[in-house]
């Protein structure tokens, strides 16, 4: 009996090691001469869970957008130039003075639950998501939402409104059936839709998989047979699961991962945010509150901030310096309006004039405690400490911050945001109208009121002359300069895709009419549309 | 009796633990209903959201109302989610479990024979050799171990997925080589502590008289070590590891985070982050019952283990 003990503990380890060897099954792609192949599965890193899939009553963050949108459309798309177009939509045709949108429905689409795609649906899903309170804000301008015909919305508003139809490329604009309506927990577990793929399977915080829909409307799409989504939380992790072949691209924000993956060209494809796409980090400042209340001391902490230092020291120098909300490759950049330069002696000379009259400067910084952010937020507060000024670091959650900045129980935070494709999508953010005082719900965090700032927004809302619009929000970049409620530090365009060189068409994809589609989206790590992406035959 | 006597206890546990982890996270800052809604919702909207959750009412009605609801077995809704708190629980319960059980495996599998060996020739070269990798063990951080054993298994070699979960009712060898890097990852700490206990304590009874009394009988070192010396040397070692089932139960989030695992550790903290009260308490309530549960196993154990205890 003993002697077979060693050579049977021989064999079951054999056993044990060959089941827990090898790569995955995957279903094999057919061969193609050149471009997209069909068939293929992809398997994608993800950073975050989504809260759920349902647009009407889940809160969407970019890695709900990967997920649910291969499943659920929205009605209108970005193009690669930033202006919007039809996509679920035939065509939105505004009135004279754009307070009323005519929504077209592009004719023989379905839902993969056999529901055809009608106005009468698209006007539920607008009434529903004007009626959630998660979009109410969003949709106030909207006064009526009218059936004309069977294909066929109107969408009656209380004020002219130009960029309409950018919101409904996102959230609000995603059309799920009636089911999904009628039941939100089921939409919000198992979506359903009119998008290229059809919901597979869901295991919180681990997975989502995706399968072709053999009927959706794009003919020849999708590409790829199915598609897993990963999620990993941990960056460094995600990025060895790359490594190891276990995933086939991922979304990141990592400095370390653009310039590794960057390096290795034969291996991986890089692909960054640009333009609008590109969120800027600040630090975002109680304007309401001393000693942030005197603009003295908000300009000598912009001319104390050596943004270069932050850029080379933080982001191993890839990112661009920030001087307003938009970045430099995007159309509605405009200079103007001197957002004050890194001059050490100009900074000491406010402080000394404020504290002449006011006495020491000082006020506490929020942060989460994360240690990239920290490292930031402590060299900020060196550069500051030289020119005069004393800022104490508290430490909070993201949840606690968030609630602080909401209801202005706060002097200064570190801060991330402005990556709507259209300038209209800051207006809730930065309009005196959305300002409250400290201890109210604010959307205006910063509690920022200007007047010639908020008629430019105004403009910008309601003018449909582009050239007018431009100039509108040259106006807000200059106000948001020259009386600095942020001190912003840079554009965050590391926000990335990495994918092995076996994917592609990641920011390639093609509009319904034609266009060039906007290649990535939000931040900080970026998303794209699926149907377009294919792999390479093995 | 004793299981009579168990259950109040439990119960008692519970009110304590459940009342003020519950007070805790309401004294924690931030509102669970911009967690809820987002940056953009309006005041009404929040205010709406409030009262639907019931957010609005004081502390110890709320309180009172989720026992109630407890009591029934209703441990309330997700408010991210919005789905029942049980379910997210159940769906990860299995995930933490296995990779519990196959940690403590491992821990045990490995720190039986190194304790027995070091304890054996304890002050010499193997046992120093084996003191010195404990301690390495112990002081290197779970999220540098991982990331080193990604790297060597799974980048280096590819014979193990880096990261991911495979339920074992998908494929019982995928689920194999999904947990067996966590499952290092999370063992080898607990191996350090199970050795170095083991060893002190087989020393210890290796100088007892009834040992010395063996040896003068002829029995054979080995025959000493593991038939007469390991069991009542185990008591240490039997009494971590309840310790440690019970408190890893909800301690696993770095190794789950690290290897993007679907547990129970993850979910608890997670919800913490976003101010799921209800999901946190529902977590609270199973690591209160694993632990008290796991703890009166190894009351049990140590009977087995130690005869002069059932006799006591």
């Amino acid at each position: 009996m003993k002697r077979w003990r060693t050579p049977a503990t021989l064999m079951l380890a054999a056993a044990v090691m060959l089941a827990c060897s090898g790569q995955r099954p995957v279903a094999a792609p057919q061969a193609g001469a050149s471009g997209p192949v069909q068939g293929g599965r992809l398997v994608y890193g993800l950073s975050a869970d989504a809260n759920g899939f349902n647009p009407v009553t889940d809160q969407f963050a970019g890695q709900s957008y990967s997920m649910a949108g291969t499943i659920i459309e929205t009605l209108t798309a970005v193009d690669a130039n930033g202006g919007w177009k039809p996509n679920l939509a035939e065509s939105l045709t505004p009135n004279e003075r754009h307070d009323e949108w005519t929504i077209k429905i592009r004719e023989g689409i379905s839902f993969s639950d056999g529901i055809g795609l009608t106005g009468d649906v698209v006007r539920a899903n607008l009434e529903a998501q004007k009626a959630s309170p998660l979009n109410a804000a969003v949709l106030a301008p909207v006064k009526a939402i009218e059936l004309v015909d069977p294909m066929t919305v109107k969408v009656e508003l209380k004020q002219p409104w130009v960029a309409f139809p950018y919101y409904l490329d996102a959230q609000v604009g995603m059309i799920v059936p009636p089911a999904s309506l009628k039941d939100p927990k089921a939409a919000s577990l198992k979506p359903v839709g009119t998008g290229p793929f059809l919901f597979k399977e869901y295991v919180p915080d681990n997975r989502m998989v995706v399968t072709r829909n053999p009927r959706y409307w794009r003919q020849g799409l999708p590409y790829l047979d199915e598609i897993e989504f990963r999620i990993l939380p941990d960056s460094q992790t995600r990025a060895q699961t790359l490594d190891a072949g276990g995933i086939d691209a991922m979304g990141t924000s990592r400095d370390e991962d653009l310039t590794k993956y960057g390096a290795q060209q034969d291996a991986y494809t890089v692909h960054r945010s640009e333009g609008m796409a590109v969120a800027e980090y600040m630090f975002m400042l109680n304007t309401t509150v001393a000693p942030l209340d005197d603009l003295r001391v908000r300009k000598a902490l912009a001319h104390a901030t050596d943004r270069e230092t932050v850029i080379s020291t933080l982001r191993g120098g890839l990112t661009e310096p920030a001087d307003g909300p938009w970045s430099k490759d995007s159309k509605w950049y405009a200079e103007g309006g001197d957002y004050p330069a890194y001059d050490l002696d100009k900074a000491a000379a406010l402080v000394k004039e404020v504290e002449a009259e006011k006495g020491p400067i000082r006020f506490e910084m929020i942060s989460t405690p994360d240690p990239n952010t920290m490292q930031g937020i402590e060299l900020a507060q060196d550069m500051w400490r030289k020119a005069g000024i004393d800022v104490t670091i508290k430490q909070a959650d993201q949840a606690d911050l968030i609630n602080r900045a909401v209801t202005g129980n706060f002097a200064a935070t570190v801060w991330t945001q402005f990556s709507a494709p259209d300038p209209d999508g800051e207006y809730i953010w930065m309009h005196q109208a959305y300002s409250q005082p400290v201890g109210k719900v604010s959307l205006n965090f910063t509690r920022f009121k200007d007047k010639q700032l908020s008629d430019a927004f105004d403009v910008g809302r309601t003018d449909p002359d582009e050239a007018a619009r431009k100039k509108a929000y040259a106006t807000v970049q200059q106000r948001l300069r020259e009386l600095v409620p942020y001190v912003f530090i840079d554009h965050l365009n590391t926000g990335s895709i990495v994918a092995r060189t076996k994917v592609h068409g990641i920011g390639e994809h093609r509009l319904p009419d034609g266009e060039k589609g906007l290649p990535l989206t939000g931040s900080p790590i970026p998303y794209h549309p699926f149907a377009q992406l294919w792999v390479d035959a093995q | 009796m004793i299981v009579v006597h168990r259950l109040v206890r439990l119960l008692v546990v519970l009110l304590v633990v459940t009342f003020l982890s519950y007070a805790l996270l309401n004294l924690l800052p931030g509102d669970p209903v911009t967690q809820i809604l987002g940056l953009s919702a309006t005041e009404e909207a929040r205010a709406q959201v409030r009262q639907d959750l019931g957010l609005d009412q004081p502390l110890l009605v709320r309180y009172l109302g989720w026992l109630g609801g407890l009591v029934t077995g209703d441990f309330g809704e997700s408010y991210i989610t919005r789905m029942p708190v049980a379910s997210e629980l159940a769906e990860r319960l299995p995930v933490t479990l296995e990779l519990l059980v196959a940690a403590q495996i491992i821990a045990l599998g490995l720190a039986i024979p190194v304790g027995v060996a070091a304890a054996r020739r304890a002050g010499r070269a193997l046992d120093q050799a084996l003191t010195a990798l404990s301690f390495a063990l112990l002081s290197t951080p779970v999220f540098v171990l991982g990331v080193l054993l990604i790297l060597v298994f799974a980048v280096t070699w590819q014979v193990v997925p880096a990261t991911g979960w495979t339920p074992i009712s998908l494929d019982l060898g995928w689920n194999l080589t999904s947990v067996i890097l966590p499952a290092i990852t999370l063992g080898c700490g607990q191996l350090a502590v199970y050795a170095r206990l083991l060893r002190t304590d087989l020393i210890a009874t290796l100088q007892e008289d009834y040992i010395t009394l063996a040896r003068a009988r002829g029995l054979s070192p080995r025959r000493i070590l593991w038939r007469h010396a390991l069991r009542p040397s185990a008591i240490s070692l039997v009494t971590a590891v309840g310790l440690n089932l019970g408190a890893l139960i909800g301690g696993t989030v770095i190794i789950e985070t690290l290897f993007g695992l679907p547990g129970v550790g993850r979910l608890i903290v997670d919800s913490i982050f976003s101010r799921d009260y209800l999901t946190v308490q529902g977590g609270v309530v199973l690591i209160s019952v694993g632990y008290v549960a796991v703890n009166f196993a190894v009351d049990l154990v140590y009977a087995a283990v130690d005869p002069r205890i059932r006799r006591a």
